[in-house]
């Protein structure tokens, strides 16, 4: 099957490397990875706005921030942008003239943006990571001196929550990918596909609400129930300062539970995506 | 449809909804068409006949309302079809960050080329276009005529049986509208198929073996160039050295077998090929 199936393949690949070119080509990549780079470096700048709740923390929280509100809008705008690009500019009727069907080329699209939001989160992570790091040092050193606890952190929880934070930004681009194949228009993508990232943050509220029926009127329960099984919890990828500095907090299988869920989506959304992109006309 | 067919159409109708209200605008209207293997064939028609939206539906990037299409034998818009298909569309856009070849190149290797056969067929194609030497240039830096050299060049570098061109000599200058008509040629000295539609007729004139006209979405008139513009009911003797005594002579002649001469005059070039005679180097090389 893998045979029959390897022409395909290699064309999604092409089609990725392409994409992943021309998107680490953009400004708008660079422009967002050095100011997240800026945001994870100023936090230890601030650290001492810590409220109380210790450095690492207020560190991790400032970093995670960054990544996360960063790493949002690059894959919200990338993916409308570059989609849209190609049928603005009609390389699409170019690409789509050839042996490559409108799924391979959607594939395609998704992957390259993938790897280019995997190249952002390692790079904020892996900066994020040593700054914890080389300051859990200084803090353990000084925990011995003055005979206090020292605090925790785990350099591979920092690493576990970027795996997260990727997975989190496919669901958003498969997402967004969806939106623009209906879309006419890069603004509608983008304004549509803002809201509906900033509503899988809130999804869990509509899952909680649900845990409570006598509260809602059929129709806020309809509504509700709708809009939790057509969304992602995308809050449920957060959990970046437990993992890497209280690493017991966080529920066994966690982890992969988001990753399942996530993953669920992403198919889904591409699946949709690639039947609304069958009768778009080029 | 004929077994000979490159293209085979039948009944197609196109129609877009345009507006909130969903109004139907008719593009194309039952249009039958049999293009032969083999030939250059010209696909004429005033903007907005519909010429265009019909290239789109054959190679299927737009989806018919009715009627049935087939390639070489093979429904259109399947892979099949697009693997023995080459495409050039109108105004080319290409990825500007690529060189040349890496654009052929990127092209052979979606068109499922064999990975041993790459380089060779990456070059002939190049070569066709006159684009060997320019081919390390990003395409940023090319002019319009080179843009649709290597768009021509990316068409055929997988070696299609059809080569469809949607006005390929649209904003280039007669020295490049030559070189394209010289690798339309080219193509069918190979026994491919070249379909194209254009603006320039006296060029179409030039480079294709038959025709059709379409104009607002229907088909009005197709057939083999010769034929269609041949006036049966008139000839025209070409004739050095004549003088007034000969002239007269030749008319009396003429006249005495019944014939009627209406007009003698100097035979012109078109001013396409005098601009190609004195302007005999190319911007682009």
């Amino acid at each position: 099957m893998l045979k029959s199936m390897k022409p395909s393949l290699l064309r999604i690949f092409w089609l990725a490397r392409l994409t992943f070119l021309e998107a680490v080509r953009q400004r708008f990549f660079a422009f967002l990875i050095v100011l997240g780079a800026a945001m994870v470096l100023s936090s230890f700048a601030f650290r001492f706005l810590d409220f109380g709740h210790g450095e690492l923390k207020f560190i991790a929280d400032f970093g995670f921030g960054g990544l996360f509100f960063f790493g949002s809008i690059l894959a919200l705008v990338m993916t409308a942008q570059l989609l849209f690009a190609e049928m603005d500019n009609r390389t699409a009727l170019t690409l789509l003239a050839k042996p490559v069907s409108r799924t391979e080329f959607l594939l395609g699209k998704f992957a390259g943006i993938w790897i280019v939001l995997g190249l952002f989160v390692f790079v904020l992570s892996t900066l994020l990571g040593v700054m914890l790091w080389g300051r859990w040092q200084e803090l353990v050193i000084l925990a011995e001196q003055t005979a206090k606890v020292a605090p925790q952190f785990s350099l591979e929880g920092v690493f576990s929550h970027a795996l997260l934070q990727w997975f989190r930004l496919g669901v958003v681009t498969s997402m967004v990918l969806l939106i623009s194949t209906i879309a006419r228009t890069f603004l509608f993508a983008v304004v549509v596909g803002a809201m509906t990232i900033v509503a899988g943050q809130l999804q869990w509220l509509a899952q909680e609400a649900l845990f409570k029926p006598a509260e809602l009127n059929p129709f806020s329960h309809a509504l509700l129930w709708l809009a939790s099984r057509l969304l992602p919890n995308l809050q449920q990828f957060n959990i970046g300062d437990a993992l890497a500095l209280d690493p017991s907090a966080v529920a066994t299988g966690a982890v992969s539970a988001a990753i399942l869920s996530g993953g669920f989506y992403l198919i889904a959304y591409l699946f949709l995506a690639s039947l609304t992109f069958q009768r778009r006309e080029i | 449809m004929s077994a000979t067919s490159a293209i085979s159409v039948q009944g197609l109708t196109k129609d877009f909804r345009v507006g909130i209200r969903g109004l139907k605008l008719r593009a194309v209207d039952n249009l039958s068409l049999e293009i032969p293997r083999g030939q250059v064939f010209g696909l004429l028609g005033p903007n907005g006949c519909g010429k265009s939206t019909t290239l789109k539906i054959i190679l299927g990037l737009v989806a018919p309302t009715s009627g049935k299409i087939s390639i070489l034998g093979y429904p259109s818009a399947t892979s099949s079809a697009r693997q023995r298909t080459g495409f050039l569309p109108e105004a080319p856009y290409f990825h500007k960050f690529l060189t040349g070849r890496e654009l052929v190149r990127y092209c052979a290797r979606l068109s499922g080329v064999a990975p041993s056969q790459l380089d060779s067929a990456v070059e002939e194609a190049l070569a066709l276009a006159s684009m060997s030497e320019a081919g390390n240039r990003t395409i940023a830096t090319y002019s319009k005529g080179m843009l649709q050299r290597i768009g021509f060049a990316q068409a055929i570098v997988h070696d299609p049986e059809l080569v469809i061109l949607d006005e390929p000599t649209a904003g280039v200058d007669p020295v490049g509208s030559a070189a394209i008509g010289k690798m339309i040629h080219s193509m069918r000295d190979k026994g491919k198929t070249v379909v194209l539609c254009s603006h320039l007729l006296g060029q179409v004139e030039q480079v294709c073996d038959r025709i059709a006209i379409m104009d607002r979405g229907r088909l009005v008139l197709e057939g083999r160039v010769d034929e269609v513009l041949a006036r049966r009911d008139k000839h025209v003797i070409t004739v050095e050295h004549l003088t007034p005594a000969a002239q007269a002579a030749a008319e009396a002649a003429l006249q005495a077998q019944g014939a009627h001469v209406t007009s003698i005059t100097h035979p012109r070039r078109s001013l396409e090929d005098l601009f190609r005679e004195l302007v005999t180097g190319s911007r682009d090389a």
